[in-house]
């Protein structure tokens, strides 16, 4: 039993960052809907630099529109972009949802964005016809960029999605709702391989898995303007208030499934993610508790091919060596407790978010550690690589932005998460469930292979 | 090719706004025979095919439709590429967190010293920041930065945020100058300020010719010792007060007998992505002409600053440079030549004009060597890739003087360009792209995703040459695509590179992979297991390994 050393940034500014801006979030949480296309209400760049992202991470083609705010905009309001940026978008591509999202200057210039959403909703009756107009929804989504981070907009775009298009209760489902936070597309697919063993149909909020993976080969659903195949239906989203219950995978993705708690009494529980034996072992309990299923063979069985995983690994190759952890805040604490089952100490676990979910989270998880864990609270790469230097770790797990200290300090440095851009694949194999937690254990053991034992001698060290 | 309607390009209307309001009448009309490919109508003058004795450029500079997935970028963006290759300063991005962190280090454009450039540095706006203003945030952190980095210079960049809450950068800049004794240099960029990152390219420009070319480094202060041992990320850190513009191509000890001083040139535009300046470099300096500064590649601080002792500039991206190379002749009476080292032809042209600018015989004689030389060494390795890559059709759709300058290289390794196109050209970047293609080349000028899918869909190129945002997308509707932006990672300038173009290409083009991608142009791919060939990929996997066995091509 230790304990956590909480620590916070120490300088204005900062330098190499690990979050980004809230409408980042948005647009990722938007590209989730089938036919849904985010419309970013801001300049150019916000919307390009995140497609170039994404493209740098999916390896996939990404859709995200923008208003063009110039000049006049900030001087006279962007009441004029954004109107006739949903008449463009709604006419040339007929999507089923607009997410309209906020960016600084619009929050800013103070534009109304519900009001203007108003506006252009009748616009579009006009031109479309009332039917036509009716299929396509158009959710505000505040993101100002000023305050928070990323994770902070994909809680925000997932609570206004929820908000916007969840029905009133009919007829209660068997479903259950998963809000699964800023995963990669093999997590998502893990959930809901997961899900089928249980038996239990799931309502993904939202599901980017098909979306930002999507196989060359025409779509026999989309037609062009093609949209990927895949992704989260309107008709789901809005039957998510007769669901059992939802489950959001990570801490920080927790509002929309309060706020179908609160407004349609459809339980909720929130994080952690499923990373590592316990972990998963709770996300297990919670689909029973809602379903009152029971947990199938099958399941058991690959919770024993991990721990049969781990017991060949772990204690030969893995046990008593440091490891810091950084990037998304719920992917971290759930890498760190997983690096705990396997004997490793988390020495240090840094992300850019300042959560207080994070910082219980980690609170628990040093409770199972034999070491105390430095726990760096809204930091950046900067910080880190400082903190390595003084006390150097044998292994980095996070993602590739953090390659060039990780090359610089000569420690090696296993990918996980958003982005990974310097590695193939790393987006479609999971490291969720039991079978992620099993990927991940062969990706951190290869590391450490490639890293602290000699190449020539491996049949003497199996 | 379809024939085209007439030109559209008509200046009088060229200030016409084409956020086309609340009312939408543009939209529902059908496609129009003859067009280029269907879209709105205000975009429509965007398109034009090339004829012999027409108008036929196509309405550029215009902002972009609302509501489109537009591939342009904003003001901001475009002042931190044209920036950013400055390897030794710091470049402090003042605005909330996001725009630092959407853009640092994703320039492939290399160093041969410090690696400072590559880090990322925001202000990090918070809400009270923008409800009291952010000027303090700022001083704070110049200062900070100045003690922890020891920097040559730091850029201060302007977001959209800074501009509506109207810090004031320059007296910031001004009074961190003098606190720190460093140059702090201010960028007005804020990000809505134009409708593309062309007058970010502009911007920065004016940054150097303000506040960095022909200036002297101010007098250095002591600094108070740096704060939680944090040691600067940059392999070694030189000071430039001492060295004179002759020895900054030091590292090339070998060739400096040859360098003459009065045939020192700065090189415009050229970033060294992937590492293009040290192939032309060598190439200058076989000539007998020396570098004084490259603006911006490979570049320290107080290289630019001695910018303005050079005799020529040459201008390599004519679209980002245009600007400064001509305040540059105004200002310091420095001539300018247009060069192009992409391809064989075009850089041959480009070291004979060089050698005919400074009128000098022996560098004459020089260069002819080296131009004979070289194009012998490569002529037999680029024949195998010609071989596959004749007859095939190549669309480009960039961000600069590529729309031009790519094409005579295509055209030498027997490509045909089917389109070409920027997403922020000028109406004098459209006259360079007019001037350099064949008549039937299509011109655009900032299509959408969408459009950009249609043109493919419609003219279905053999490759498309682009950026990231637009090569998954080429890929999924089974085009090749080969990268000529920030990402790329051979070397494609000079002669040499262009070996390495030519094998980049190929390997495109002639991916087996493309054997089993639908056609785009077949309607529907009833049975996946048919394999229907496209009918204009011909591949032949083993005269492909058999030309690798022959030409070793190494990158650089």
């Amino acid at each position: 039993m230790s304990c956590a050393n909480v620590m916070k940034r120490d300088r204005t500014a900062v330098i190499n960052p690990l979050v980004t801006c809230q409408p980042m979030g948005a647009m990722y949480a938007v590209a989730g809907i089938r036919r849904g296309l985010p419309l970013v209400h801001g300049s150019q760049g916000c919307s390009t630099f995140v497609r170039y992202s994404f493209s740098r991470h999916f390896r996939e083609p990404s859709e995200i529109a923008v208003t063009s705010l110039h000049e006049d905009a900030a001087v006279f309001g962007g009441r004029k972009n954004l109107i006739s940026g949903i008449g463009n978008l709604a006419v040339r591509f007929k999507p089923s949802v607009i997410g309209a999202i906020s960016t600084c200057s619009s929050e800013i210039i103070g534009d109304d964005m519900e009001g203007f959403i108003k506006i252009a909703r009748e616009d579009l009756k006009k031109k479309m016809g009332e039917k036509e107009a009716e299929k396509i929804k158009i959710v505000p989504i505040s993101t100002p960029s000023f305050v928070e981070n990323h994770f902070r907009g994909y809680d925000n775009a997932i609570k206004a999605l929820v908000t916007n298009l969840a029905q009133d209760p009919g007829d209660a489902t068997e479903k259950i709702n998963i809000i699964p936070g800023m995963v990669n597309p093999g997590d998502i697919r893990e959930i809901k391989h997961i899900m089928s063993l249980m038996g239990v149909e799931g309502i993904v909020l939202t599901d980017i898995s098909d979306p930002f993976d999507s196989p060359l080969r025409p779509s026999a659903t989309e037609t062009r303007p093609f949209y990927p195949k895949g992704g989260t239906t309107v008709e789901e989203i809005a039957d998510s208030s007769n669901s059992l219950g939802t489950i959001s995978l990570c801490g920080y993705a927790g509002s929309g499934a309060l706020s179908l708690e609160k407004k349609y009494d459809v339980p909720a529980a929130v994080g952690p993610i499923p990373i590592g034996v316990q972990n998963t072992d709770q996300f297990l309990r919670n689909l029973k508790k809602f379903t009152d299923l029971e947990i199938p063979d099958s399941l058991l069985d690959e919770r024993g091919l991990l721990i049969d995983s781990m017991a060949d690994l772990a204690s030969r190759y893995l046990f008593g060596r440091k490891v810091a952890i950084f990037g998304d805040p719920a992917i971290s604490a759930g890498i760190a407790r997983f690096v705990c089952e396997l004997g490793m100490i988390p020495s240090v676990v840094c992300t850019g978010v300042e959560n207080l979910e994070f910082v219980s989270e980690m609170e628990k998880v040093a409770k199972e550690s034999d070491e105390p864990v430095d726990v760096m609270i809204g930091s950046d790469l900067r910080a880190l690589e400082v903190r390595l230097e003084e006390d150097p770790v044998e292994l980095m797990i996070g993602h590739s932005d953090g390659r060039l200290f990780a090359k610089h300090l000569d420690i090696p440095l296993v990918r996980v998460g958003y982005p990974v851009y310097d590695r193939a694949g790393y987006h479609r194999v999971p490291i969720v469930g039991y079978n992620g937690s099993v990927n991940l254990i062969d990706r951190i053991t290869n590391t450490v292979f490639d890293k602290y034992y000699d190449k020539e001698h491996w049949k003497l060290q199996q | 090719m379809q024939k085209n309607n007439k030109s559209h390009h008509n200046p009088e209307k060229g200030d016409e706004d084409v956020i086309s309001s609340l009312d939408l009448p543009d939209i529902e009309i059908p496609e129009i025979p003859k067009e280029v490919i269907s879209t709105l109508k205000s975009r429509k003058k965007h398109m034009c095919i090339k004829k012999e004795g027409n108008e036929s450029t196509p309405a550029c500079n215009q902002a972009s439709v609302p509501g489109m997935v537009t591939q342009r970028s904003c003001v901001y963006g475009g002042a931190r590429v044209v920036l950013m290759p400055i390897t030794d300063a710091i470049h402090l991005v003042h605005g909330p967190l996001g725009c630092a962190s959407c853009t640092w280090d994703i320039r492939g454009s290399r160093s041969s010293g410090s690696e400072l450039y590559r880090n990322g540095f925001s202000t990090d706006l918070q809400e009270k920041d923008i409800v009291f203003g952010g000027e303090k945030k700022l001083l704070e952190t110049i200062i900070e930065l100045n003690q922890l980095f020891k920097p040559s210079a730091i850029f201060v960049y302007a977001t959209c945020v800074v501009g509506l809450i109207g810090d004031d950068l320059k007296s910031v800049c001004r009074e961190a100058t003098e606190i720190t004794g460093s140059r702090v240099i201010p960028v007005q960029s804020e990000g809505f300020r134009s409708v593309n990152k062309s007058l970010g390219h502009q911007l920065a420009c004016d940054a150097l010719l303000e506040y960095l070319i022909g200036t002297e480094p101010p007098q250095k202060k002591v600094n108070p010792p740096q704060k939680e041992g944090m040691k600067p990320l940059q392999k070694k850190m030189e000071t430039f007060e001492k060295i004179l513009p002759q020895k900054m191509t030091s590292e090339d000890d070998v060739l400096e007998s040859q360098v003459t001083s009065d045939t020192c040139v700065n090189i415009l535009g050229e970033f060294n992505v992937a590492g293009d300046l040290w192939a032309i470099r060598p190439l200058l300096e076989k000539i007998g002409v020396s570098i004084q500064a490259v603006i911006t590649g490979d570049s320290r601080v107080e290289e630019i600053a001695n910018a303005h002792l050079a005799h020529l500039n040459l201008v390599q991206c004519q679209k980002s440079s245009r600007y400064l190379a001509d305040s540059m002749e105004e200002c310091y009476s420095i001539p300018q030549v247009r060069v192009n080292f992409f391809g064989v032809e075009e850089t041959s042209k480009s070291l004979i004009s060089i050698a005919e600018f400074f009128n000098d015989p022996v560098m004459m004689d020089a260069a002819e060597n080296l131009i004979e030389l070289e194009t012998n060494r490569i002529k037999d390795a680029i024949t195998p890739y010609r071989q596959r890559l004749t007859g095939k059709q190549v669309a480009v759709y960039v961000g600069g003087n590529k729309a031009w300058s790519l094409i005579r290289a295509f055209e030498e390794l027997g490509m045909e360009v089917l389109m070409t196109g920027t997403q922020n050209g000028l109406p004098e970047d459209y006259q360079r792209i007019k001037e350099t293609v064949r008549d039937g080349t299509l011109i655009v000028d900032d299509a959408n995703a969408m459009e950009l899918a249609r043109l493919l869909e419609k003219y279905h190129p053999d490759l498309l040459v682009s950026g990231a945002k637009e090569k998954y997308m080429s890929l999924k509707m089974g085009v090749a695509f080969c990268d000529f932006n920030h990402d790329r990672i051979s070397s494609f300038a000079g002669f040499q590179g262009f070996l390495n173009f030519a094998r980049e290409v190929d390997r495109a083009v002639s991916s087996p992979v493309w054997k089993y991608t639908p056609s785009i142009k077949g309607s529907v791919f009833k049975n996946p297991l048919e394999y229907p060939f496209k009918s204009k990929t011909i591949f032949n996997a083993k005269s492909q390994r058999e030309s690798n066995c022959k030409v070793s091509l190494k990158p650089q």
